[in-house]
C-alpha cells in the first residue's frame, strides 16, 4: 500500500488535532461544541463522559465516519474536511476501529473476519493467515480461527472485532467502548494490549465510561460533557 | 506505523496485489452464486431463455436467407433475342452480360437446343416434328449473383428490355423483391427483439445483484470501515453478474441447439422434397461465441448499473 496517509506521524509529532470542532446533527442538536486538543504519535488517551457526551462522535470524526459541522479535524497534518473518494478509503485503512457493537460478520469464520483489513490491503494469503492467527492469539482467541462468530459469546465477538482492528497494525487505533461486553479481568488485558500497541508507536484513542479501568491503566484522559471538552488530564496526573 | 502502510510498493508488488484483489473477488462471487443455488438457477434460466429467442430467430433468418439463395437459382432471367438475331449477336450480348458485376453466369441456348429441350418434354415430340421450321429464337439464361441486390437486378432487366436485339425478357423480379423484403423485415424484427430481450436479461441480472447487495449491507459496511474502496466492494458483484451472463449465454446456446436438433427431422424431409438442394444451415461457432460474450457483457453491465447506486464509498455525514 502506498504511504499516503499518516506516514509522517512520527516526524510531525502531532498525529490528531482538533481545532474548535463542532458537530451538530439536523435532528439531535450539538454532539460536540468547540472541542480542541492534540494527540501526539504513540500517545494513548481515554475519552470519557456520560452517555451522549459526544465520545462516539469524536471517534467517528477521527475515523472519517462523520465530518465536523465547523472547525478542523487534522490527522497526520491532513484536514479531513477535504478528504474525498478513494482518500476516505485510504484514511480508513490507516485507522483501526473497534466498535461497541463489534460489527463482525456472523456468516464468516473468525479468521475470515480478522483477515478482512489485510484482504483489502492486498496482503498475500499465507501472511494474512499468519497475522490473523497472531492477532487472535493476542486477544485470547487462539485456536478459534475456524469457528463462526455466531457460536461465540458476545465478549468473544468483541475480541474478534479488536483482533480485526489491530491485525493490519494501523498507526491510529480507535476503540468505542471496547470492553463493555468483557469481564473486568479481560477488559484490563485488552487495555494492556492497547498500551502495548501504543508502546510500538500506535496512537490509541479509547472511548469509555469505565472510570475504574481509566484509573488502572493511567493514560491521558479527555473528559467530555454535553459535547464540550471540560477536562484534559495528562497521564501522569490520573489518580490511581 | 503499519507494516502495510509504511512501504513504497514496487510495480511488481502492485500487480501482485491487484491480482490478489481480483482473485479474492472471483472467489467471493462464485461463493455467492453457490450460496443461493436456486436463485442462481432461476436467474440463469430466465436470462438464458430470453437470450435463446433472438438466437433461434437468427437461426431462422439464416435459413430464410439460404432458402432465398437456393430458390433464387431457379429464378434466372430468360432473355429471348429477336428472331433476326445471329449467333454472333447472341455471343456478343452474352459476353457483355458476363462482364456485368451483378451477373453470376450466362448460358447461351441456340434455337436447336431450345427445340431439343422442348422435344424432350412428354407429348411435344410429334408436334415439333410436324413443324416446317424452327420458330424458337436464341435465348440467354442470365443468373444474377446472390449478392447482387434486387435494385441492381431490376436495373439490368430494364436495360435488357430496352435493348433492340432483345424481343422479350422473362424475370421473376417480384419474387426476389418479396424475398428481400421478408429478409429485411425479419432482420429488423430480430434486432428489435434481441435489443428488448437483452435489456430484459440485463435487468434480471441487475435485480438479482441488487437483492444480493441489499442482503449484504452489513458486510459492505464493514468492508468500507476497514478501508475498502468503491471498486473493491463492487468487484465481487460485477464478477457475479459476469458469471450469471456467461452461464445464461451457455443456456441460450443449449436451448438453441436443442431446438435445432428437434427440427432436424422435419428439415431433412423438407430438404429431400427439394431434391437435396436446400441443405439447411446450422449455427456456426462464431455467433455462438458472440452470444456467450454478449451475455457475459450484459450480466456485467446489469451488475454495474445495480451496484453503481448502492456501493459508492459511504461518504461521511
Amino acid at each position: 500500500m502506498r504511504c499516503r496517509m499518516l506516514c509522517g506521524a512520527h516526524r510531525n509529532g502531532i498525529v490528531i488535532r482538533f481545532e474548535q470542532v463542532s458537530k451538530r446533527y439536523p435532528a439531535g442538536g450539538a454532539a460536540l461544541e468547540g472541542v480542541s486538543f492534540a494527540l501526539e504519535a504513540a500517545e494513548m488517551a481515554f475519552v470519557t463522559g456520560h452517555s451522549g457526551a459526544g465520545k462516539s462522535t469524536l471517534l467517528k470524526l477521527i475515523g472519517l465516519l462523520e465530518r465536523p459541522s465547523s472547525g478542523a479535524v487534522m490527522v497526520a497534518g491532513r484536514n479531513l474536511r477535504q478528504t474525498r473518494g478513494q482518500a476516505i478509503a485510504r484514511h480508513r485503512r490507516a485507522v483501526g476501529m473497534v466498535f461497541q457493537d463489534h460489527r463482525v460478520l456472523l456468516d464468516r469464520t473468525v479468521q475470515a473476519n480478522v483477515e478482512l483489513p489485510l484482504v483489502v490491503a492486498g496482503v498475500p494469503g499465507p501472511e494474512r493467515a499468519r497475522r490473523a492467527r497472531a492477532a487472535l492469539d493476542k486477544v485470547g482467541l487462539g485456536g478459534m480461527e475456524q469457528r463462526l462468530p455466531s457460536r461465540l459469546s458476545t465478549g468473544e465477538q468483541q475480541r474478534v472485532g479488536i483482533a480485526r482492528a489491530i491485525v493490519a497494525r494501523p498507526p491510529v487505533l480507535l476503540a468505542d467502548e471496547p470492553t463493555g461486553n468483557l469481564d473486568p479481568q479481560l477488559a484490563v488485558e485488552i487495555m494492556q494490549l492497547f498500551a502495548e500497541f501504543q508502546a510500538i508507536g500506535t496512537t490509541v484513542v479509547v472511548a469509555t465510561h469505565d472510570l475504574l479501568l481509566i484509573k488502572r491503566i493511567r493514560k491521558r484522559v479527555l473528559v467530555l460533557d454535553h459535547g464540550r471538552l471540560v477536562d484534559d488530564v495528562p497521564a501522569g496526573e490520573v489518580a490511581a | 506505523m503499519s507494516a502495510t502502510e509504511g512501504k513504497r510498493v514496487q510495480p511488481g508488488a502492485a500487480v501482485a496485489r491487484w491480482w490478489r484483489a481480483h482473485r479474492w473477488a472471483l472467489g467471493q462471487s462464485l461463493a455467492r452464486l453457490r450460496e443461493h443455488p436456486l436463485g442462481t438457477l432461476l436467474t440463469v434460466a430466465v436470462m438464458g431463455l430470453a437470450l435463446a429467442l433472438p438466437l433461434s430467430f437468427y437461426l431462422v433468418l439464416v435459413n430464410l436467407a439460404h432458402f432465398g439463395q437456393v430458390l433464387g437459382e431457379g429464378q434466372s432471367i430468360n432473355v429471348f433475342l429477336d428472331a433476326s438475331a445471329t449467333p454472333a449477336m447472341a455471343t456478343l450480348l452474352a459476353q457483355g452480360l458476363r462482364a456485368e458485376p451483378v451477373v453470376a453466369a450466362v448460358v447461351v441456348k441456340s434455337p436447336q437446343q431450345g427445340l431439343a429441350e422442348l422435344a424432350s418434354l412428354q407429348g411435344f415430340g410429334p408436334a415439333i416434328a410436324a413443324m416446317p421450321e424452327n420458330p424458337l429464337p436464341w435465348v440467354l439464361v442470365v443468373e444474377p449473383r446472390a449478392s447482387a441486390g434486387t435494385a441492381n437486378v431490376r436495373r439490368l432487366v430494364a436495360r435488357l428490355r430496352a435493348d433492340a436485339r432483345v424481343a422479350q425478357v422473362q424475370d421473376q423480379g417480384p419474387f426476389r423483391d418479396r424475398l428481400a423484403a421478408l429478409r429485411a423485415f425479419g432482420g429488423r424484427l430480430m434486432l428489435t427483439l434481441a435489443a428488448l430481450l437483452a435489456l430484459a436479461a440485463m435487468l434480471v441480472v441487475g435485480a438479482s445483484v441488487r437483492n444480493d447487495i441489499q442482503g449484504r449491507a452489513q458486510e459492505i459496511e464493514v468492508l468500507q470501515l476497514v478501508g475498502a474502496g468503491a471498486s473493491f466492494v463492487r468487484r465481487p458483484y460485477l464478477y457475479a453478474g459476469l458469471w450469471l451472463g456467461l452461464l445464461s449465454g451457455l443456456v441460450a446456446i443449449g436451448v438453441t441447439l436443442a431446438l435445432e436438433a428437434a427440427l432436424a427431422g422435419p428439415a431433412a424431409r423438407l430438404d429431400a422434397v427439394w431434391g437435396g438442394r436446400l441443405g439447411l444451415a446450422t449455427l456456426d461457432p462464431r455467433p455462438l461465441l458472440v452470444m456467450v460474450l454478449a451475455a457475459a457483457m450484459l450480466g456485467w453491465l446489469g451488475a454495474r448499473l445495480a451496484s453503481a447506486r448502492h456501493l459508492a464509498v459511504s461518504e461521511p455525514g
